[in-house]
């Protein structure tokens, strides 16, 4: 029998939670902008530019962006490494990685896009200097296999930057759990006409493993020094390490 | 984490604009580097292209340790500033990171000129540096007064010279002390022998 995983709440068969996340982003691909500053207020541009801030990049350095749909990292990693560095913008999701295609295009940008699977990256190891995954590592089904690959990827002294929804600081979580269960399925229907996927967002970000377990994760896929660091009282949270 | 990203950044930024720096620090490339602020430990790795690089390292090759003096002193005295700091490890590396630190100067007026414009740059990094300057002076005349006041009028503290004189006498008295210690120690070894030849009556 097929083993399962969670999709949201519900317990899917493994082969099948990559087509259910896909249906989620495709559905909500349009309008994800627009959506992502509602729901945070703004704040994700801030943690977003947090996490680059953290990446240390230089001019000429090489960078992916796994799942990096919209490509919002992107757009600032571009502007650090410059004319002389890469930034590969990826996902597995067709229609999100248009939407961030299209998007640097009209800013008269044009980094190389690739549509594939965190799980399996068609990249050669030992390659690049820095690796960010920005809420999309919560959406694969084997993370610890995610990991694993962006650690071979990263060359020796290179860092992996993780952004994603995290575990909120506890006397937040009533109120939290409100804005999540109530409010953000209500604002998904009335601007994107569509509350099951932000039903989804809410829970798949409980189910997501809180800031201790990740860093666990991420020291057994390899990496070493290992930290975070919780923002907007762990709504969520940056984890950085090294391949040494 | 963003004490070490705080640190990289500024460092990379502040050898982007001094010439020659990375040249400098590119002899010593794949050399590590430990800032150690006693709350959190920075590891930083020489890159290839000269520039600072956060790591994860176990043994660095040189260590340095800002102290108190030097964080206060900072904003007024910049780089004289660095005199304060504490070094360990490779003296090579250690030469180098002392030259190259000492030849850091932050542009601001470069970092402000994007942000608004030549000229309003120009005239805002004068005022600043003027402030400063002013600030600095204050300061110091603020401890000079203070100092004076303490020592002069409250005379809560005594003076430079009137301690090392106190010191001197203390010393001389010690020695005094010391001498007659010693002459009385040989009176008691010498009174058995008188005790053993009672003078005759």
């Amino acid at each position: 029998m097929d083993k399962t995983t969670h999709f949201g709440y519900q317990q899917v068969a493994e082969s099948d939670k990559a087509a259910k996340v896909a249906e989620v982003f495709h559905s909500v691909a349009a309008q994800y902008d627009v959506m992502n500053d509602l729901m945070s207020a703004g704040l994700h541009r801030l943690w977003k530019r947090f996490a680059v801030a953290q990446a240390g990049l230089r001019p000429g350095m090489k960078v992916l962006d796994v799942a990096g749909g919209t490509a919002d990292l992107t757009r600032l990693f571009l502007k650090e490494v410059g004319a002389s560095g890469t930034v590969l913008l990826t996902d597995i999701n067709f229609s999100m990685l248009r939407e961030g295609r299209d998007r640097m295009l009209n800013e008269g940008k044009t980094p190389p896009a690739v549509q594939c699977d965190g799980e399996r990256l068609p990249f050669p190891s030992n390659y690049f200097d820095c690796v960010s995954v920005a809420f999309g590592l919560r959406n694969m089904t084997h993370k610890d296999q995610a990991l694993a690959e962006m650690h071979r990827v990263l060359k020796p002294g290179g860092r992996l930057l993780v952004l994603e929804f995290s575990k909120v600081w506890k006397p937040l979580e009533p109120a939290y759990d409100l804005y999540s269960f109530k409010l953000l399925p209500l604002m998904g229907k009335l601007v994107a006409q569509d509350a099951a996927s932000y039903q989804y967002l809410a829970e798949s970000i409980r189910m997501h493993p809180g800031q201790e377990e990740l860093k666990t994760m991420m020291e057994t896929a390899g990496f070493a020094k290992v930290s975070y660091h919780n923002l907007t009282a762990g709504v969520v949270a940056l984890h950085k390490g090294f391949k040494v | 984490m963003i004490t070490a990203g705080l640190i990289e950044r500024s460092l990379n930024h502040l050898l982007r604009q001094s010439p020659g720096a990375t040249e400098a620090l590119l002899r010593h490339a794949g050399a590590s580097v430990r800032v150690d602020l006693t709350l959190a430990q920075v590891d930083l790795r020489i890159a290839d292209d000269g520039y600072f690089s956060e790591a994860a390292i176990d043994t660095p090759d040189a260590v340095i340790r800002p102290t108190a003096a030097l964080l206060t002193r900072l904003p007024f005295f910049g780089r004289d500033a660095l005199r304060h700091a504490d070094y360990s490890g490779d003296p090579a590396l250690l030469a180098t990171l002392d030259r190259v630190f000492k030849q850091l100067s932050w542009d601001a007026e470069a970092d402000l000129a994007p942000l608004v414009g030549d000229i309003a740059a120009h005239r805002l990094h004068q005022f600043g540096r003027g402030a400063l300057a002013s600030a600095a002076q204050a300061f110091s005349a603020l401890g000079l007064n203070a100092g004076e006041y303490v020592v002069e009028e409250a005379e809560l503290m005594a003076r430079g010279v009137d301690v090392a004189r106190f010191n001197h006498e203390v010393d001389t008295l010690a020695d005094g002390v010391a001498r007659l210690d010693a002459r009385l120690r040989i009176l008691e070894i010498h009174q058995p022998l008188q005790e053993a030849h009672p003078r005759p009556t």
